[in-house]
C-alpha cells in the first residue's frame, strides 16, 4: 500500500509539473483546431525566416496562436499540407515553381502574368488565397567560383556551354525532375549537358562549390551564402527560369475564420527585397543566428508594420 | 564566424539563441512525455491483463515486437499518411515504440510475483482486485517503472526526427545544422541538450525505481 501511495505520489508530482510546464506555454496539441494558425515551411532558410516572421507577426499582434510545420520537402509536401488541412498558411511560395509543377501548366516569362495566374488557378482550384509578393523573386541561378568564372571567362549561362563537358554540377535534387523548367527541359532550351549533374540538398550546393567538390553549382539567387563565399552568378541569359515571385498563401478557411489575419499578412506586401532577404538568410547561414531570432528582430526594426509607423 | 572553432561557436549560439533553444527543449520533452503517458495509459493495464491470460500474451507481446522492429523513419512516414504533418504524428509514433518495453516489463513483473505470496493473499480471504492492488502492483512496481524508463529514453530520441515531419524540438536545430554553411556548432547544439535530456530522465525516473524498490520496514 506505502509503495503505490508513493507510486501514485510521484505520478502526481510528475503530471503536476507537466501541467505547469505546458501551461507557460501551451502547446496547442490538446486544442488543435480552435485558435491556433498552422504555418507550414520548406527546409530552406529563407522560408524558415519567412514563416517565422508570420509566425510574430501573428502571435505579436493577435491573440492567436501559432505552430510551425518546418522542415517540409519540397513545393508539393507543402501544397499538400495545405490540401489536406495539415496546416493553414504556407510561408513561402514560388510563383513560378507553382505554375509548373503544382499547376501542370506553360511557364511564362512574366512575372505578373504568372502572379495573376497562379493566383485565380489557386482560388479556383483549391479555395486558397495568394498574397502579392514579399517583393522579392528568388530564382534557380546557376553560379561558380570567381576562379572558376576568371579561367573560363564566363558571364552568363551560355558561356558555360564552351566547357561543360569538363564541369560537373551540384544541383537541388528537386529541381532535376521539375515539369517545364527543370533539367530536362533545360538541356533543350540551352542545348548542352554537364559532365555530371549531381542532385543534392539544395542548402548543401554552396558549400561544395566553395569547397571545390563541384566545379558549378544551381542554388536560389537570395541565398546569404552567394555573398559570404563571393560567388559568381550566371546570367540567365535565354530566360529559362521562371520567375519565382515569392508569397503567403493561405486557405480561405482561416481567412474566413480569422477576419483579422488577411490585413495582417497584407502588411508584408512588398516589404522584403531581394537585398533585405539576403541579409536575413546570411544573418541565419552565417551569423549562426536562429531564424526566429532573426524574424524578431526584423519586426521590431520595423514596428511591425504597423500603419503610419515609418519604415 | 568562421575564425571561431566549434565551441565558441556554440556558446555564441546559446548566447544568442538561448530563449529560443530552451523552448525547443521544453516542446521536444513535452511531445517525448504525452508519448510515453499514453503509452503507459494503455500499455500497464494490457500487461495485467496478458499477465493473468497466458494465452494472449504472446500474441500481444509478438505485435509490439513486430512493431518495434520497424525504423523510425518508416514508422513516422506511415503514420504521417493517416495523421498528416504535425507534433500528433510524432506523439503516436513515441506511443507505438514504448508500448513494448512497457506492456513487456508490466508481464515480466506480474508473472514474476511468487505464487507462494499470491497464495497467501487468496488464503487471505482476498478478492481478485484486492490481489492486485494490494501485493501484485507494490511488487511490480519498480520493474514497470524500469519499462517506463526505457521508453522514455528511445521516445527523445525519436522525438528528433519527428522534425522531418514539421514536429519541432531540438531536432529542428539539427537539421539546420546540417544545411548550414558551417552547421557543426548548430549540429552539437541540437544534439547536446537532446542528449542531455536523455540522461536527465534517465537519471530521475532510474531514482524513482531505486526509491519503488527500496525495502520499506513498515509494509
Amino acid at each position: 500500500m506505502h509503495k503505490i501511495r508513493q507510486f501514485i505520489t510521484s505520478c502526481g508530482l510528475l503530471v503536476g509539473s507537466l501541467l505547469l510546464l505546458s501551461g507557460c506555454r501551451s502547446l496547442g496539441i490538446l486544442n488543435h483546431q480552435s485558435q491556433t494558425i498552422r504555418i507550414s515551411s520548406l527546409s530552406t532558410t529563407e522560408s524558415q525566416i519567412l514563416a517565422n516572421i508570420l509566425s510574430e507577426l501573428i502571435t505579436h499582434e493577435t491573440q492567436n496562436k501559432v505552430t510551425l510545420i518546418n522542415n517540409l520537402g519540397s513545393s508539393t509536401v507543402t501544397h499538400e499540407s495545405l490540401i489536406r488541412g495539415d496546416a493553414d498558411i504556407a510561408a513561402s511560395r514560388y510563383a513560378g515553381t507553382e505554375l509548373t509543377g503544382t499547376l501542370k501548366m506553360k511557364p511564362t516569362k512574366d512575372p505578373e502574368k504568372a502572379q495573376k495566374i497562379v493566383k485565380k488557378a489557386f482560388k479556383d482550384r483549391y479555395n486558397q488565397t495568394w498574397f502579392p509578393s514579399y517583393g522579392f523573386a528568388d530564382t534557380y541561378a546557376f553560379m561558380v567560383t570567381q576562379a572558376t568564372a576568371q579561367k573560363y571567362h564566363l558571364e552568363t549561362v551560355s558561356d558555360l556551354g564552351k566547357v561543360a563537358d569538363q564541369l560537373t554540377a551540384g544541383v537541388d535534387s528537386v529541381w532535376v525532375n521539375h515539369e517545364g523548367d527543370g533539367y530536362p527541359a533545360f538541356k533543350k532550351t540551352y542545348g548542352y549537358d554537364f559532365k555530371k549533374v549531381a542532385p543534392m540538398q539544395i542548402g548543401l550546393v554552396y558549400s561544395a562549390l566553395a569547397a571545390g567538390k563541384m566545379d558549378v553549382v544551381l542554388g536560389y539567387s537570395t541565398d546569404g551564402r552567394i555573398k559570404s563565399y563571393a560567388l559568381k552568378v550566371l546570367k540567365d541569359d535565354r530566360h529559362f527560369f521562371p520567375p519565382y515571385d515569392a508569397s503567403v498563401v493561405a486557405t480561405d478557411q482561416i481567412l474566413k475564420e480569422q477576419p483579422a489575419l488577411a490585413p495582417l499578412l497584407h502588411r508584408l506586401d512588398g516589404k522584403i527585397d531581394l537585398d533585405t532577404m539576403q541579409t536575413l538568410n546570411f544573418k541565419v547561414d552565417n551569423d549562426l543566428l536562429e531564424p526566429a531570432v532573426v524574424a524578431k528582430q526584423f519586426l521590431q526594426e520595423h514596428n511591425y508594420f504597423r500603419k503610419g509607423a515609418a519604415k | 564566424m568562421t575564425n571561431l572553432n566549434s565551441w565558441q561557436q556554440l556558446a555564441y549560439y546559446f548566447q544568442h539563441n538561448g530563449s529560443y533553444v530552451l523552448r525547443q527543449f521544453s516542446q521536444h520533452f513535452l511531445i517525448s512525455i504525452y508519448g510515453v503517458l499514453l503509452a503507459a495509459l494503455v500499455g500497464i493495464p494490457l500487461g495485467i491483463f496478458i499477465a493473468h491470460r497466458k494465452k494472449l500474451s504472446n500474441v500481444i507481446i509478438g505485435v509490439a515486437n513486430v512493431i518495434q522492429t520497424v525504423p523510425s523513419l518508416a514508422m513516422l512516414s506511415i503514420i504521417m499518411l493517416g495523421l498528416g504533418l504535425g507534433r500528433r504524428t510524432v506523439i503516436a509514433t513515441v506511443f507505438l515504440y514504448s508500448l513494448l518495453p512497457i506492456i513487456k516489463n508490466t508481464y515480466t513483473a506480474m508473472v514474476n510475483v511468487s505464487d507462494n505470496i499470491i497464495d497467501s493473499g487468496i488464503g487471505m480471504g482476498m478478492t481478485s482486485w484486492q490481489l492486485l492492488r494490494m501485493v501484485e502492483l507494490p511488487l511490480s512496481l519498480a520493474v514497470i517503472m524500469a519499462g517506463i524508463r526505457n521508453a522514455l529514453v528511445v521516445a527523445i530520441g525519436i522525438t528528433a526526427i519527428g522534425a522531418f515531419v514539421g514536429a519541432g524540438g531540438l531536432g529542428d536545430i539539427i537539421i539546420r545544422g546540417t544545411n548550414a554553411t558551417n552547421g557543426g556548432a548548430l549540429i552539437l547544439a541540437g544534439a547536446l541538450p537532446t542528449a542531455l535530456m536523455a540522461i536527465i530522465a534517465d537519471i530521475t525516473l532510474g531514482f524513482i525505481q531505486r526509491h519503488l524498490e527500496a525495502p520499506q520496514a513498515r509494509s
